[in-house]
């Protein structure tokens, strides 16, 4: 009985410390709604709170929460949003704005993952073609183990498919940000200065690391 | 150190150390651009490699080929490609390339070609990554040009800095230059004033402080010029006659009455005014002051002939003429000329030349005999030559009873010449208020072939007379340069030169070689005194030996002053260390004259020497005026 307590005590401790680290902080928060106005803060408290109920899900089941919530942002180019030709765009940003193109799609559904304990080697930037709207496009891919078929995180068809249901899709690249940095540092023996990986990825980097919204 | 030479050190230091950082931060810089490069490159290779490799579909015969393509063809030091499980797949290294930098340079740069990695894949799958390095053989090579480049440039740099520098800082502190001259000077008692005013505000107050203090105490040095100019009207020249006074003949008898003398004796002139009640009678005040105004001229007249003559007014009746080098025989004719002169003149003012006429007593003198003892006599000549039937009386000195004669003397001081007999004795000038030697007084002695030791008040007289003082003080003055008497060493004497030597053609060439030779090796400070007589005529010749002496740090003091210059300017211009007169001189000044003095003396730091004091009586008068400086029998006395 003692030790049932206990564990629950535990358990209560882990939920309770856990819940002091949200997604957005209040710091920012704050900032995102003084300049996104009071919509945007709740969206943010929306996602917060999917993130929390699904923070003890299974992977396919955080899959399709992050999935689900993101794809309700509406679609817009970066040249509209950013007057840019191609921008990434914070997870802050594009919650804020409620608006983005498919690279903003995928980078905060990846962070969101990241949130919510998902292992980044799991996760990918894949850039492909996509045969339908005959243009480049990003989808996040999620594999399993390495060698399991990816499964296909994607803002225009918005449902979770494997690789192998999406003949639209042609694969080009994928890219994993992260886990191309620690295997850089770690891979070649010799200790790394250089902290750069993809020119498109540390702009994101230093973006998130100065909290633009 | 000089303020430029500091400021330069510094600010050349601190140009240098400028560079260097500059130098330093620039080949960081590059360094660090090279290494980016590298990277780049690397980067830029392994992404579009990777999308190559992502083509060979996991076939890794054809992704090693892939990968040695690009390895050969471009410069890379590592290629490889790891899977998913990190486990090698395929890998190129290159052979180590030695860059052409010298080893020293290998030593310090260390340059790290960054990896750039990529993942690939084959498909939706990532296969692996693939890591890439350039070479750094490249960066070495085009860092060390680098580094050669910015050396060269930074040493341009620095040397045009340094000139510049060097430049500028000449042209701004040139003022300071001059600024120091003229703090030099004023050290110097050398009143300069500096017309060009520097630009930078410090130099310019500081030049316009010393300017000021210049001028104040140029003020003060003409104010006291101009005032013992007017004292020296007072206290010397009588007011009618425009004649000197009797004061003036007492203070310059010393002159002819010593032993060095130029002159050995002459004539000695009184004469006395009869009848100047009936005159002053006949003619009123007036008119006889013009009278004795018109005598005057006729003295001055008959004495101009006569080198160094003194026509002095005694008294309101009484006038002196004295006459060096006169025979009795020119003088009996002179007075007669006088006396007949001055008659005509009252003849023609109209007066009785029974009732008014002048008597004139004649007494030739010589250089032994002393003041008071030359003034007796002449005024006894005068009293007989009232008695006398033609107011004429003449009266000779006894013969001087010399120690051996002229001829004797002659071969006594050639053979004293020949084997350098000469030496120095010395005696001291106190300095009664500090009560400590102001300096040693040179003297010369002479000792002859039987040991006879002769002072020179015994030698020097008979050497005049045989022309050969000139002669002694040239073997004096060798034997003192070339052979210096060390007893001497560490202190500071005195030598006097006499006029004649002194004013000698060949004598300037000769102190100028001995000073150049042997200056330099005198173990003692030396100051040469020079008469005043030769002093005051601040001529060309003077000056030269002022440069002369200044150049080879001997000082220059002056004797027999009796203040008769008709401007002290010469004071300021020769900056002698001392003035020396006579006691009686400093006791008879009056107060006016002695402070009119001592502002000049002050001014330009110049120390009041009393000579001849023999006794304490005297010494005790000097000290009331402040004379505390003295030579004379009564230094024996004073305790130190």
């Amino acid at each position: 009985m003692n030790m049932l307590k206990m564990i629950l005590l535990i358990f209560l401790f882990v939920n309770y410390a856990h819940a002091d680290k949200p997604y957005v902080d209040d710091k920012l928060l704050n900032k995102i709604t003084k300049k996104y106005k009071l919509f945007a803060k709740k969206r943010f408290l929306s996602l917060q709170n999917i993130l929390d109920i699904n923070k003890n899900s299974q992977d396919t089941e955080k899959l399709e929460a992050v999935n689900d919530f993101f794809n309700e942002v509406r679609y817009s180019s970066d040249i509209k949003l950013y007057k840019k030709n191609d921008y990434w765009a914070t997870p802050w940003e594009f919650l804020g704005k409620d608006k983005g193109d498919c690279e903003d799609y995928v980078i905060s559904k990846y962070f969101a993952l990241l949130y919510l304990g998902m292992d980044s080697k799991k996760l990918f930037f894949t850039y492909v073609r996509s045969t339908k709207f005959k243009a480049p496009h990003m989808v996040l891919t999620y594999f399993k183990t390495p060698r399991s078929e990816p499964l296909i995180l994607d803002n225009n068809n918005r449902k979770i498919f494997p690789a192998s249901k999406r003949k639209d899709l042609l694969p080009i690249y994928n890219f994993n940000g992260d886990s191309l940095y620690k295997a850089s540092k770690t891979g070649t023996g010799k200790k790394l200065k250089q902290i750069k990986s993809h020119k498109k990825w540390d702009e994101l980097k230093f973006n998130m690391k100065r909290k633009k919204i | 150190m000089t303020l430029f030479k500091q400021i330069a050190l510094l600010l050349s230091l601190f140009l240098l150390i400028i560079l260097a950082t500059v130098l330093a931060l620039n080949f960081k810089s590059a360094n660090k651009s090279v290494q980016e490069r590298l990277y780049e490159d690397a980067k830029n290779t392994a992404s579009s490699l990777s999308l190559s490799l992502g083509s060979a579909n996991g076939d890794i015969s054809m992704m090693s080929t892939m990968i040695n393509a690009n390895f050969d063809s471009g410069t890379y030091s590592y290629i490889s490609l790891k899977d998913i499980d990190d486990a090698l797949v395929y890998e190129r290294r290159s052979e180590s390339t030695i860059a052409d930098v010298p080893e020293w340079f290998l030593d310090i740069v260390n340059i790290e070609a960054p990896f750039a990695s990529a993942q690939v894949s084959a498909g939706w799958n990532p296969i692996g990554i693939l890591y890439v390095q350039s070479d750094d053989t490249y960066a070495y090579n085009q860092l060390y040009t680098i580094l050669k480049d910015l050396l060269i440039s930074f040493s341009i740099l620095a040397a045009s800095g340094l000139i510049i520098l060097n430049l500028l800082l000449h042209t701004i502190l040139k003022p300071l230059k001059r600024v120091q001259l003229q703090a030099e000077a004023l050290i110097r008692n050398e009143f300069i004033t500096q017309d060009k005013i520097p630009y930078t505000k410090e130099f310019k107050d500081v030049v316009i402080g010393m300017n000021s203090m210049v001028s104040k105490v140029k003020t003060m040095f003409d104010k006291g010029n101009e005032e013992l100019k007017k004292q020296k009207e007072l206290d010397y020249i009588d007011q009618t006659t425009k004649l000197k006074n009797r004061k003036y003949l007492v203070h310059k008898l010393p002159e002819y009455l010593k032993i060095d003398a130029s002159s050995k004796g002459g004539i000695n002139m009184m004469i006395a005014f009869s009848g100047v009640v009936e005159a002053n009678t006949k003619l009123g005040h007036q008119n006889v002051d013009k009278l004795f105004v018109e005598m005057a001229n006729i003295f001055k007249a008959y004495a101009s002939n006569y080198k160094n003559s003194i026509v002095a007014r005694m008294n309101g009746t009484e006038f002196i003429i004295l006459l060096p080098d006169c025979s009795d025989i020119d003088g009996l004719e002179l007075a007669h000329g006088i006396h007949d002169s001055v008659k005509n003149i009252f003849t023609e003012y109209g007066l009785d030349t029974k009732k008014t006429f002048i008597s004139i007593g004649l007494y030739e003198y010589n250089y032994m005999q002393r003041i008071g003892e030359l003034l007796s006599l002449t005024d006894y000549a005068l009293a007989q030559a009232k008695f006398s039937s033609e107011n004429i009386h003449l009266d000779k000195a006894d013969e001087v009873l010399e120690v051996m004669g002229k001829e004797a003397w002659r071969k006594t001081i050639n053979k004293a010449l020949e084997l350098n007999r000469f030496s120095f004795t010395s005696w001291t000038a106190i300095d009664i208020k500090k009560k400590k030697i102001a300096h040693n007084v040179l003297s010369i002695s002479m000792k002859s072939d039987d040991d006879i030791v002769y002072s020179y008040g015994q030698f020097m007289a008979p050497a005049n007379q045989a022309g050969l003082s000139s002669a002694i003080y040239s073997n004096i003055i060798n034997s003192m340069f070339k052979i210096p008497d060390m007893r001497l060493a560490g202190s500071t004497s005195s030598l006097r030169l006499s006029y004649e030597y002194l004013d000698q053609r060949d004598t300037y060439d000769e102190l100028f070689s001995l000073f150049k030779e042997y200056a330099s090796k005198l173990p003692f400070k030396l100051i040469i005194e020079v008469p005043d007589k030769l002093m005051r005529q601040n001529s060309k010749q003077i000056k030269l030996y002022k440069a002369l002496f200044e150049k080879y740090n001997i000082e220059m003091g002056v004797f027999e002053f009796i203040g008769e210059s008709q401007d002290y300017q010469y004071l300021q211009d020769l900056r002698p260390v001392y003035i020396q007169g006579e006691s009686s001189y400093f006791l008879s000044l009056s107060e006016q004259s002695l402070s009119a003095l001592r502002l000049i003396t002050d001014t330009l730091d110049i120390s009041l020497i009393a000579g001849g004091v023999m006794d304490m009586q005297t010494l005790g008068k000097l000290k009331e005026k402040d004379i505390t400086i003295i030579q004379g029998k009564a230094t024996e006395m004073v305790e130190l």
